[in-house]
């Protein structure tokens, strides 16, 4: 059974999606589509929610209960054929460590049921210049290359839907302007993708929408300057804003400014 | 990834390619894994040596000496490194990042076990090697097949253990300490059952402990002129060790250390 294409190319929908770990509540009905050839963020604080709405779209959790659909499968109902249509990119990605980043590719395409020729895999490795280090483990690699090398496994087959869980953190600013070219590139291609993220620069920069998350909730979703002009004159943002309004005032005045960890 | 708009839909892969790609990176995995190497060789040919020399020659026979060898390799196998390398993948995320993929989880197992069991086959026919080249330990063409096959079987029972100890545990520390800690009486219990050296009560319960029941199998194996009844309930026991084992680790298997 193909795709269904009758709710108008949605990539992902999310709906009344709640996730519990034991007595805690960490997705509490959160609700969101994403278009095709869109990119879209969550934005959080620590323990907002954002890794664990994540990890139920990939199957890692068993949500409580809701809906979603992935390129119109219910990803509930048939978890293998929604998984086939997600690339992923880990929070912190690890991969066997005696293994080879030629080794690593040519695993991932075989279990996406891409070629794993190793003429295939070195064309890949090629088109994020990594094919000099073809034949160096993944711990060898420096923390640029190996968010190149995640996010080239993570797209390996080609899926209509890529989910990156933070995938700038701890990258230069030099690494961070690729792996953003590398995200609107999969835009351009008519790829969805679905980010979180801690950097508001970050948000503003890639994303067609962002969708602010905490305790579990959706607090409010639109464009970066959507939510900044929606926001401009709660109390709470004007509060914490330094001069003009930013998106992160909009994000702290509706998330609080107390530490989370 | 492409430029064109245009993108194909994308597909379950098949299982036999999935299977190809695990067995293939898992297999790359063992070979350069150089503890599971020592851990799965080593011992077995310090034990078949020592349990030869001076007078203990005359309390081990050779076929004896041979099981205790391919016993203690399987032990060491399934006990030590098979644990330590799962329990390791699943705290580093290994194991997640997989089952991201369609890869179904039967199969990332699956063929994580079958590279261990080809480990223990590996590993018998070097015993085997070793035994009859430097220690002129041989057998009846016969009992080298039959060996095989019983390894095989050994090596299903004691890897179902191994799967059920870092199924039940989380953390890699605790799987390595438990591991440890079980791994001298599982063979020592082995080597006890085929030795009149200690009380009828203690040689019963090891007669059918884990590794009673293995070393009793693997014994009848290479003598098969002496295989009889004893040695088809330890075939059975073996099994049904097996199958408990197996469902205890497969039931309540944490891919998660959360």
């Amino acid at each position: 059974m193909g795709p269904d294409r009758s709710s108008g190319h949605l990539a992902l929908e999310v709906s009344d999606l709640t996730v519990t770990y034991g007595p805690t509540a960490a997705v509490q009905g959160v609700s969101f589509s994403i278009n095709e050839g869109e990119i879209f963020g969550l934005l959080g604080p620590n323990g907002a929610g954002k890794t664990s709405t994540l990890s139920a779209i990939e199957g890692l959790v068993k949500p409580g209960s809701g809906a979603i659909k992935v390129d119109g499968i219910d990803a509930r109902a048939r978890p293998g054929d929604a998984r086939a249509r997600i690339g992923v990119q880990l929070q912190s990605t690890s991969f066997q460590k005696e293994l080879t980043i030629r080794e690593l590719v040519r695993l991932y395409s075989g279990l996406y049921g891409a070629s794993r020729s190793k003429s295939a895999a070195d064309e890949h490795l090629a088109a994020v210049h990594l094919d000099e280090e073809a034949g160096k483990r993944f711990g060898q690699l420096s923390g640029g290359q190996q968010k190149r090398l995640a996010l080239l496994i993570a797209t390996v087959h080609d899926p209509p839907l890529v989910l990156l869980d933070e995938p700038t953190a701890g990258l230069d600013p030099q690494s961070r302007r690729q792996l953003w070219e590398r995200i609107e590139h999969m835009r351009r291609s008519g790829r969805s993708v679905l980010l979180t993220t801690h950097s508001m620069e970050e948000a503003q920069s890639v994303c067609d929408r962002v969708a602010i998350i905490d305790h579990g909730k959706i607090v409010s979703l639109d464009t970066p300057a959507g939510l900044i002009a929606k926001h401009r004159d709660d109390p709470q943002v004007k509060k914490v804003a330094r001069g003009e309004v930013t998106l992160e005032d909009v994000f702290i005045g509706l998330t609080g400014s107390e530490l989370r960890d | 990834m492409t430029d064109s708009a245009e993108r194909p839909i994308t597909t379950v892969p098949g299982i036999g390619l999935v299977l190809t790609s695990l067995l293939d990176a898992d297999l790359r995995v063992q070979l350069r894994n150089g503890r599971a190497l020592v851990v799965s060789l080593f011992l077995p040919m310090v034990l078949m040596y020592t349990l030869g020399a001076g007078k203990r020659g005359a309390l081990f026979p050779a076929s004896t000496r041979l099981a205790i060898a391919v016993g203690v390799g399987i032990t060491s196998v399934a006990i030590l490194g098979y644990t330590a390398t799962v329990a390791r993948d699943r705290e580093t995320g290994v194991f997640q990042r997989l089952r991201v993929t369609p890869a179904p989880t039967w199969a990332i197992m699956s063929s994580r076990l079958a590279v261990q069991l080809l480990s223990i086959l590996v590993m018998t026919v070097v015993v085997f090697i070793v035994g009859g080249v430097l220690l002129n330990l041989t057998l009846q063409p016969g009992a080298y097949a039959l060996t095989m096959v019983v390894a095989v079987l050994g090596g299903a029972e004691f890897l179902s253990i191994g799967q059920a100890i870092v199924g039940l545990l989380k953390s890699a520390d605790t799987v390595n300490a438990i591991g440890r800690l079980l791994y001298i009486p599982l063979f020592a219990l082995g080597i006890v059952a085929n030795v009149s050296i200690l009380g009828s009560t203690v040689e019963t319960i090891a007669r059918w402990s884990p590794g009673g029941a293995l070393i009793s199998m693997l014994a009848g194996a290479m003598a098969p002129a002496t295989w009889s009844s004893d040695h088809w309930w330890s075939v059975l026991v073996s099994l049904a060790y097996s199958l408990v084992f197996v469902a205890v680790g497969i039931r309540w298997f944490q891919w998660e250390t959360r």
